[in-house]
């Protein structure tokens, strides 16, 4: 009893010490990232980034409104060099939240434009995440889809599927929708999206493609890089893209991004870093990774994204979208659009 | 003699304080200014997710009690086809995170699943959404958390069999009349304990309701934190929870209150022995009870799984592994610590009330949404790092945030009370006739404690080590907000992967859980039947 | 040699016992008779250290063991034995570790002749390696006895201890123990609201009534 409780406590002891250690490695050379990017789609971006230029990348995944609670807490404390997101509502709030420094080299202005960057340099975006119509080959017309707010017209009773409003790219879409129509049109459109729906708004994209291929709904809205993957998976799907909104405000894009903490103890690397994901090569890697298209306007999109055809981005920037977000989700939870 | 009892119960208090320190941080959330947040809520979320959450927690109440004690008694009582391999099988969908099963479910069940699909090509049926409305949330619940309260009431049945013979009566009697008439009023503490088990992750849980889009008092919780960035009102929100637990467990107190002292002797009494159709019935349903809880949702793992093997295996995944088991094993020892000390018999009588509702509350954690929990924790070390500031110290935050310690600290607070509900639920079947003879006999209380209570006490503490150590394998937000770098678990990986949608390759960590999760069950089988 | 005095005790407000005063001698088999609620067992767990009572002292041996009905030495350290009236012995022990719980001073050889020899006593050799639940209530509460009388104790306390069993044991049993009790030289006390059972084990009786004792 007392030897195995004695080899128990050693065991806890030295975990304690392996923490602290690890926390104490993350505090060199190193440049340490917080991202809620998921581990599968930085990883192989650090590996390449440590095999070109021998620093080596620490991060630490987790969800964007906890990390970004986190570095407020840890103040000048903080091991993170660079915190990195995946919606611009998030971004703008961390810049609301004193947490990064501005940053921008000339090598990143002219890597990425300027309405995918905060206008103070804080944030820069680094991939676009188009979100737009998805519809069923073989029960709807292209010639019948227009726009986002068309799909609140009567004609698609019964027939729409949204993801849920709890989802950061629905908040960005509708708090984009607030600001180029205003609030009013805004309402009724929600309203219309609501009373068409065919199912409860589902959890995820996938689950909207999912359900128009079954025939429970024939239109949706997703993100495009969802749609990437089920038509890789399966090439013959009855399912297919509409650019939305081409003859008013263009598709509504979000960007994943990051941008360099205020209390970085390593900010050099950190900005060695940010050139490095906006360069052309990077941007090949972030796109094809997860078929996003790249924020590096230079470089072509993955082929299976290109072969989706150019259209027309909505230029409204993207801090915009991080304002309005409150508004956008108030009305949501008003008209009952879970 | 009266002063060591005095010191004892003020470091007793100090540890129960200490557990309870997340709690009480997220209480004081009431402290602050409050918020227009509220009166949006009230207009919007609010009536919906109050009937919702009633709804919920009274369909999976009734589902769960019922289920798991039906199938408690047919395991324990009944002598049927396959018997001895589902009394253990039934335990397996512990291992499984809720919200595993919930996309295997609704993969399977939804409009677009395979089922859905056959029903409607090959019979006619028209389709349906089973997210809307309650009863596929209310059924999703009750599959994953039946195993509470069929654990809980296997262990009573067993105990209550000898009973029967030494009562002497009843022997005669059709199963039916012995399952009504004394089976199940002995067994109500051990089935109220499953239930409040139940109930109170019920109330917590994110990942089912979010997956089914389904309103509970979490989705505000979320809401003001996710969508309006308010702290304050997210964790007066999640006292509030705090609070039903609190009623919770107040009248899961007053079923247990006129429990009895119970022996915790070895059954030697002959299950009813069910013969041709009658027991292959039994089998039918126990087995179809497996297949849907477990069975089914493990082979679309695996199916899912060999689709990607090659593709997602690398060698990350042994630290996943390993960090998750270490994880698990030290939380699972502090916490087993802790409970154990918490509910020695002889805290009963010399408690004082203060003491008592102390220890009471340093079990509420466990109705924290874990992400609330985190939350508060590191406020909680914040406010301590703003203190030592103000008296000329510095900063702890740095030390403790991202530390192994803190986690370890977030997983006894949160987990506390199911070791602790296992451990005094043993300790009160330690009449106090034990003590006396102890004592009399010339035993110090060290060698009460130690060769008296201790080993009375080790069926519930196994118990609840084995549910603590599940619960911390599969736990996601406090992890994911609090672990060091480099601690990656398989929960993590699970959720990484799943949010995405891409869970053809998240089911390779799950299906490492699934395994984890086996081999904790066979662990504690084996120690269960060594020394029972 | 064991001395009660001016015990008081009451149960909310309600005086069961006041004034209630005992002497023995060494090797007195002693019956203490009284109705449920008549304060016998509360009389007893009194002079064993584990209740307290508003007034009253106790002297063993003239060494002073509680006075002012508070206790100045612990249970553990009085060398007072018990048997209590449900079966107290320890399920998850053998017999061999139930008897020899009391002198775990000695070494293991030791215990071994002292459990055999006091198994011999009881009448249930050969016994050792059976768990509490393998046997009957009877011959529980014989190694019960057996436990409590290796440690030697100056004084044996028995309270009801032969009130759950049937009545065909039982006489037997109380007639064996009282056998025992005078082989071992033990002065004890037996708590009974049975009268014959009373004036079969005991040299003395007493009786509670109108809260005091009558020694008839």
């Amino acid at each position: 009893m007392n030897k195995k409780l004695s080899i128990a406590l050693s065991l806890m002891v030295s975990t304690l010490a392996l923490g602290s250690i690890t926390q104490i490695q993350a505090a060199t050379d190193d440049v340490t990232v917080y991202s809620s990017r998921k581990e599968h789609l930085i990883q192989p971006l650090f590996e390449q980034f440590t095999k070109q230029t021998g620093i080596e990348v620490n991060y630490l995944t987790g969800s964007g409104g906890d990390l970004i609670e986190r570095l407020k807490l840890e103040g000048e404390n903080t091991p993170a060099d660079m915190f990195m997101t995946v919606d611009a509502g998030d971004l703008w709030y961390a810049g609301t939240q004193d947490i990064f420094q501005p940053v921008a080299t000339e090598v990143i202005k002219s890597n990425i434009p300027s309405y995918l960057r905060d206008p103070n340099g804080l944030w820069t975006g680094l991939s676009v995440r188009a979100r737009t119509i998805v519809y069923s080959t073989e029960r709807v017309k292209e010639s019948d889809l227009s726009t986002y707010g068309d799909l609140a017209s009567s004609k698609w009773n019964k027939k729409l599927c949204l993801r849920t409003s709890k989802k950061i790219y629905t908040k960005s879409l509708v708090a984009s929708i607030i600001h180029n129509k205003g609030v009013d049109a805004a309402s009724e459109i929600i309203d219309g999206w609501v009373n068409n729906l065919a199912a409860v708004p589902n959890a995820k994209d996938s689950h909207v493609m999912d359900a128009i291929l079954a025939g429970q709904c024939d239109v949706g809205i997703v993100n495009t890089y969802y749609f990437g993957r089920l038509i890789e998976k399966n090439p013959e799907a009855p399912l297919k893209l509409f650019w939305a909104n081409q003859d008013t405000s263009g598709v509504h894009v979000n960007v994943s991004g990051a941008g360099i903490t205020k209390n970085a103890s390593n900010p050099a690397g950190a900005t060695q870093l940010l050139e490095w994901l906006s360069s052309a090569e990077a941007q090949a890697i972030y796109g094809s990774l997860n078929k996003e298209y790249p924020a590096n306007q230079n470089i072509d999109s993955d082929d299976v994204v290109s072969s989706w055809g150019e259209f027309k981005q909505d230029r409204m920037n993207l801090s915009i979208a991080g304002e309005l977000q409150a508004d956008a989700v108030k009305l949501m939870q008003r008209l009952g659009y879970k | 003699m009266k002063e060591a009892f005095i010191k004892s119960n003020f470091w007793i208090g100090l540890l129960a304080f200490s557990v309870a320190f997340p709690i009480f941080i997220v209480g004081s959330s009431w402290l602050l200014p409050g918020s227009e947040l509220w009166s949006h809520f009230a207009q919007t979320l609010l009536p919906e997710l109050i009937t919702s959450t009633l709804i919920l927690l009274i369909g999976v109440g009734i589902g769960v009690s019922v289920l798991g004690t039906v199938l408690a008694y047919l395991v324990v009582m009944v002598d049927f086809p396959g018997r001895k391999w589902l009394e253990w099988a039934l335990f397996l969908p512990f291992g499984i995170p809720a919200y595993v099963l919930a996309f295997v479910y609704l993969g399977v069940f939804d409009y677009s699943g395979y089922a859905q699909v056959w029903l409607r090509e090959y019979l006619g049926i028209p389709g349906f959404d089973i997210r809307s409305g309650h009863w596929a949330i209310i059924l999703t619940f009750i599959l994953v958390f039946y195993p509470y309260v069929y654990m809980m009431a296997r262990a009573s049945f067993k105990r209550q069999k000898v009973q029967m013979i030494e009562a002497g009566k009843m022997l005669g009697a059709k199963p039916i009349r012995v399952f009504w008439k004394i089976s199940v009023p002995l067994a109500r503490p051990a089935i109220a304990a499953g239930l409040l088990v139940t109930l109170m992750e019920t109330l917590a849980d994110f990942g089912v309701v979010s997956l089914f889009n389904y309103s509970t008092f979490t989705t505000a919780i979320y809401s003001a934190w996710g969508d309006f960035r308010s702290i304050e009102v997210a964790a007066q929100l999640a006292s509030l929870l705090v609070l039903v637990s609190f009623f919770l467990i107040y009248f899961e107190r007053k079923a247990r209150g006129k429990a009895k002292y119970y022996s915790s002797d070895v059954s030697h009494l002959k299950a009813y022995n069910a013969k041709g159709i009658a027991g292959w019935t039994i089998f039918f349903f126990v087995f179809s009870v497996f297949m849907l809880s477990f069975a089914m949702p493990l082979l679309q793992i695996l199916i899912w799984t060999s689709e990607v093997f090659s593709v997602e295996w690398s060698k990350r995944y042994i630290n996943y592994f390993s960090s998750s088991g270490i994880l698990t094993f030290l939380a699972t020892v502090l916490t087993v610590a802790v409970a154990t000390i918490l509910a020695l018999p002889s805290r009963r009588k010399s408690n004082s009330k203060t003491l008592q509702i102390l220890i009471r509350f340093s079990t509420l954690g466990y109705a924290l949404p874990g992400s609330v929990m985190a939350v508060g924790l590191l406020y909680g070390v914040q406010n301590i790092s703003l203190i030592s500031i103000h008296f000329g110290g510095s900063s702890i935050n740095h030390i403790l945030f991202g530390s192994v310690a803190l986690l370890l600290f977030a997983y006894v607070s949160r987990f506390l009370a199911i070791a602790f509900n296992s451990s005094s639920a043993s300790s009160e079947q330690i009449k106090p006739v034990y003590e006396h003879s102890a004592r009399l006999l010339g035993a110090s209380r060290w060698r009460l404690i130690k060769e008296v209570y201790f080993p009375m006490m080790l069926p519930g503490i196994l118990a609840g080590g084995l549910l603590v150590a599940v619960d911390v394998m599969k736990e996601l937000p406090a992890t994911y907000l609090l672990r060091p770098f480099g601690w990656d678990t398989l929960a993590i990986r699970v959720f990484e992967l799943s949010s995405e949608g891409l869970y053809e390759r998240a089911a390779i960590p799950a299906l490492m859980m699934v395994i984890f999760g086996a081999v904790i069950m066979l662990l504690f089988n084996k120690l269960d039947q060594e020394k029972f | 040699m064991l001395s009660v005095s001016n015990l008081k005790i009451s149960f909310e407000d309600n005086h069961v016992l006041d004034g209630f005063n005992l002497d023995l001698d060494s090797g007195d088999i002693f019956a203490l008779l009284g109705d449920s609620g008549s304060g016998k067992s509360s009389a007893l767990r009194f002079i064993a250290g584990l209740e307290k009572a508003q007034l009253g002292s106790v002297a063993l041996d003239g060494n002073d063991l509680s006075s002012d009905g508070s206790h100045s030495v612990k249970p553990e350290l009085r060398e007072i034995g018990m048997v209590f009236q449900d079966y107290s012995l320890f399920p998850h022990m053998t017999v061999f570790d139930n008897i020899s719980f009391g002198i775990n001073h000695l070494s293991k050889k030791e215990k071994i002749i002292e459990v055999e020899k006091l198994l011999e006593l009881i009448s249930l050799e050969g016994i050792e390696k059976k768990y509490p639940h393998q046997l009957s209530g009877g011959e529980q509460q014989r190694v019960s006895l057996a436990r409590s009388l290796a440690t030697a104790p100056k004084l044996l306390l028995l309270d009801e201890p032969f009130s759950s069993l049937d009545k065909s044991h039982r006489d037997q049993l109380v007639k064996e123990v009282r056998v025992i009790l005078k082989k071992a030289g033990v002065t004890s006390i037996l708590v009974t609201h049975d009268e014959a059972e009373a004036n079969t084990f005991a040299d003395k009786i007493g009786k509670i009534e109108k809260k005091q004792l009558l020694i008839s």
